[in-house]
């Protein structure tokens, strides 16, 4: 069975000279929930717009379902992937319901409306993400936590077997974020739909995602820096977001605790409270 | 109010806009300077004895002159909805990547060149600024490229230097021109409605016809792109080939508005706004219906125009400004209630 | 794809309908508007214009003018069409010429461009030099069958400028600066036809050639061209004695020029000498007298 993405030997740089992502070999299975972390600068947004094929890679190929990326065709592209980008205030005021029809735009009839099959598709998504009830709201009015949620809807109505999302709980309320997760989750289990998405939250990620891939920025261009130590980690969670490894990726002292197979990571600074007395991991 | 746009509430909505466009049309055929009766024009004419001048003012007068100023409002405000979604702009409007100053310039260089040959029967310095306004698009279309990715930020820029570079050319054309010249191209600039004859009204009226049409087809395009290019991308938008679309089909029925009467304000700008807020910002509805209302405001303002200070005439530019300004006070004021802005 | 196609389709057949039409159409239609042919109805579109037609007799004839044609005063009482920079055609139609009359502007040769197409006779006629005036006249006096009017006043025109040319023989002519605009300073060029008047009257513009007909100047100029008199022409209605006062002070800062320390700084009527028309040549003689203050007796 074909994996949903597969990164092979990929190498990329904005500038040719300085790569962000080097030789980067990573195989996503298809149905599985991958969460992407790292300091800032690592590369992980870069690697988000290299899945969605905006940038070409210096070396190397990224597929998705086997083929190419920048071999499909940008709407066969987009029965593929559906990205769900950080949130921002929309354009001119359009209501949930239009804002989740939009991603049916490429299906429309030749006189530019949505037919029946686009209405039961938009009515399925805005259900999946519980949004049915704003669907006539301005998508301005709503709370960043529904927003976030009517754009994972748009997302599903794409009606894609991958969704990425890029930090799609920045911004949100505690109760927001366990929800997003939640509803991802339940999206993977319901559809099969592979999910990547980066986050800033290791230890909610944890408890979700299958996989972790934890990128480090890319070590410097000296000669023979080349080939050294790979500059990103994926496995299982409890395998990556240990407090060893987060500490090596990071550049932070932190706490943790074990919760069942993953350990909850509290990073604390000098000026903490209680940063002597819980006797951060000194190996450092 | 948030129905979702059905074929069907779209058409009865078209459909009544038009009908309005005619009755004021119609109206405004009746108002001008001279008091006519519409009997007295419509009296069948008596051989070749006396001249109608009732029927004269009516059909050759007015009747061109408000045809005229329905197609250019609906030009520019067609436009001017375009512009704003593209560059996701509310201040764009249908000059904003340098077409007054490539209509100004190749107005100018029509009079100065003292070119006098006509193509059928326009005058050299309207098809001048007409490839003026074009070849500025084009210019300013490549400079976008060069700097790369088409950002919405490098072409405003892009426009912006070449309306200065441009603006500082007429400068300087105008003050070595001679003075009769340089007159008649600024007065021709202000925004002139004068009746064209027969075909220019009706090739220009299927120009422009046609180009709001089919900016209509990418309507559905507009919509996402106004979220934002990235996000259109992964929809499976071509981003790149909507913009350039876009912007070549306003570019032209920008030209053409403007070889046809000179420049005009305002009426790209405030109809694509009033529109939205009285209807949202769906623009399957919102250029189809924006163009209808641009046109019946440029008819209503060129009929004030024509009789306000009558015998003398204000050039229409000054009525737009006049309602536009205060309007986009209004606008300003009342805007963060109901329609949101990118930051 | 298709509808884009379709549309395309579309509009070449508007295009070619739309050309069928003009084209059947055009056969017929530029006789619309008959002439009234019994009685003249002459439509004037400027100022001069006017003056011209009244002068040749033609009052009875002229059933509309543009705003700002004051000469003679009963002209003011004729129905407006609109001002001399933006006709209203509207105006003009209503009053059912028969011929309308109209200098060389843009604006003009569009309104006639228009009327033409409509069918009404116009006459455009340039004047930019006193030549065009008498040519103009002589043109104006065939058109509405007055030649005898006209020769009458071409040849009085001649008669007074003879006069005058002779009565200035053997004169040295003053250098004169021809002041249109004060603030910012503007006088007239050697291209222009005040230039004309200038020289008919017996004078030689202060200043060289320039590049424009009324070329804005500076202060260098105005001294190294050393004027010997200054004429200001005035439009406003006003105390002369008092713009006379203005004017000195105004070029008391020139201390050294001729004209400033000979007091020769002289307002004159404006309309007289702004309006190429059949009162020319008094306004010659007005500057004449200016310039050659002994010659009197015209």
């Amino acid at each position: 069975m074909t994996a949903a993405i597969e990164l092979n030997d990929v190498t990329f740089g904005y500038r040719p000279t300085e790569p962000v992502l080097r030789q980067v070999n990573v195989t996503v299975e298809s149905g599985t929930f991958l969460a992407v972390a790292g300091p800032n600068g690592a590369g992980k947004s870069t690697l988000l717009n290299l899945l969605a094929g905006l940038h070409r890679p210096q070396s190397g190929t990224i597929s998705i379902e086997g083929a190419d990326v920048h071999s499909y065709h940008r709407q066969a592209l987009a029965r593929k992937l559906a990205i769900v980008r950080q949130e921002f205030v929309p354009a001119f005021g359009f209501s949930v319901t239009e804002t989740v029809m939009m991603a049916r735009t490429p299906y429309f009839g030749q006189l530019g409306f949505e037919s029946q099959n686009d209405r039961r598709i938009v009515a399925e998504a805005l259900d999946l993400t519980e949004t049915t009830r704003f669907a006539s709201r301005l998508l301005a009015e709503l709370s960043g936590g529904e927003r976030q949620r009517v754009f994972i809807a748009r997302a599903l109505a794409q009606e894609t077997p991958i969704l990425l999302l890029d930090e799609p709980t920045s911004f949100l309320d505690l109760k927001h974020q366990v929800g997003i997760y939640d509803l991802l989750r339940s999206i993977q289990r319901d559809k099969g739909t592979t999910i990547v998405a980066i986050t800033h939250d290791i230890n909610l990620a944890a408890q979700y995602c299958d996989l972790a891939l934890l990128l480090r920025p890319c070590p410097g261009n000296a000669p023979g820096a080349a080939g050294k130590s790979r500059h990103y980690h994926i496995a299982p969670p409890s395998e990556v977001f240990t407090p060893k490894g987060i500490e090596e990726a990071f550049g932070v002292r932190v706490f943790s605790a074990p919760v069942g197979a993953v350990s909850v990571i509290l990073p604390l600074g000098q000026m903490a409270r209680d940063a002597d007395r819980l006797g951060l991991h000194k190996d450092l | 109010m948030h129905r979702i746009l059905s074929p069907r509430i779209l058409l009865l909505r078209i459909l009544a806009a038009a009908l309005l466009l005619g009755l004021v049309m119609t109206a405004c055929a009746l108002v001008g300077t001279e008091h006519i009766s519409l009997k007295a024009a419509l009296a069948p004419a008596d051989g070749a004895v006396a001249p109608n001048p009732d029927f004269e003012i009516l059909v050759h007068v007015r009747i061109p002159r408000i045809i005229l100023a329905a197609i250019v409002g609906a030009a520019l405000a067609g436009a001017g909805v375009t512009f704003q979604a593209v560059l996701r702009n509310p201040l764009a409007d249908p000059y904003i990547l340098g077409i007054s100053s490539g209509a100004g310039l190749g107005a100018m260089l029509a009079v100065i060149s003292g070119v006098t040959w006509t193509l059928w029967g326009r005058s050299p310095i309207a098809v001048f600024a007409f490839a003026g306004a074009l070849g500025t698009v084009w210019l300013v279309w490549m400079i976008g490229r060069v700097t790369g990715k088409f950002h919405v930020t490098g072409l405003l820029l892009a426009g912006v230097v070449v309306n200065a570079c441009f603006s500082a050319v007429i400068m300087f054309l105008t003050s070595i021109a001679r003075s009769q010249e340089v007159h008649a191209t600024i007065f021709w600039l202000m925004g002139n409605m004068t009746e064209e004859d027969f075909f220019v009204l009706w090739a220009g009226a299927g120009a422009v016809t046609a180009g709001l049409v089919a900016l209509y087809f990418i309507s559905p395009q507009l919509n996402v792109i106004s979220f934002g290019q990235a996000d259109a991308q992964s929809m499976g938008i071509d981003v790149k080939k909507t913009q350039l679309v876009a912007f070549a089909l306003s570019a032209f029925i920008t030209a053409v508005a403007v070889s046809l009467s000179g420049l005009i304000g305002f009426v790209g700008l405030i109809v694509p706004h009033a529109v939205r807020l009285l209807l949202g910002p769906d623009h399957r509805q919102l250029l189809p219906l924006s163009s209808l209302l641009g046109a019946m405001f440029l008819v209503l303002a060129d009929t004030i125009a024509r009789v306000a200070i009558a015998p003398a005439q204000l050039p229409v530019g000054v009525i737009t400004a006049m309602v536009g300004g205060p309007f986009f006070l209004v606008l300003l004021v009342r805007f963060n209630r109901k329609v949101y802005w990118l930051k | 794809m298709r509808k884009w196609w379709l549309l395309l389709v579309a509009l070449a057949m508007w295009n070619l309908l739309g050309y069928a039409l003009a084209v059947s159409h055009s056969d017929d239609s530029s006789q619309t508007a008959p002439v009234g042919s019994t009685t003249a109805r002459i439509v004037s579109v400027a100022p001069n214009l006017t003056e011209i037609l009244y002068a040749l007799g033609l009052e009875e004839a002229v059933v509309g003018v543009t705003a700002g044609s004051d000469y003679p005063p009963s002209a003011l009482d004729k129905p407006k069409v609109g001002t001399f920079w933006q006709p209203n055609i509207e105006a003009i139609i209503a009053l059912r010429p028969s011929l309308v009359v109209t200098l060389g502007f843009a604006q003009q040769k569009s309104l006639v461009h228009r009327l033409e197409r409509m069918g009404y006779p116009c006459l455009t006629i340039d004047i930019w030099t006193v030549d065009d005036l008498l040519a103009a006249i002589d043109t104006l006096g065939k058109a509405t069958a007055s030649e005898q009017q006209a020769g009458h006043l071409i040849d009085g025109f001649r008669v007074r400028t003879r006069q005058l040319e002779e009565a200035l023989k053997n004169r040295q002519r003053p250098r004169v600066l021809w002041v249109v605009q004060r603030e910012p300073l503007r006088v007239a060029g050697r291209d222009t036809f005040i230039n004309e008047l200038v020289e008919l009257a017996g004078g030689e513009n202060a200043l060289g050639p320039t590049l424009h007909k009324y070329p804005p100047i500076g202060a260098e100029q105005v001294i190294a061209s050393s004027p010997q008199v200054i004429i200001e022409p005035t439009m406003v209605e006003g105390d002369p004695d008092r713009q006379r006062q203005q004017a000195l002070a105004y070029w008391d800062r020139y201390a050294n020029i001729p004209a400033v320390v000979d007091r020769r700084i002289h307002i004159i009527d404006g309309d007289i000498v702004s309006r190429l028309g059949p009162r020319l040549s008094e306004g010659i003689e007005t500057i004449a007298h200016c310039l050659h203050p002994d010659v009197l007796g015209d």
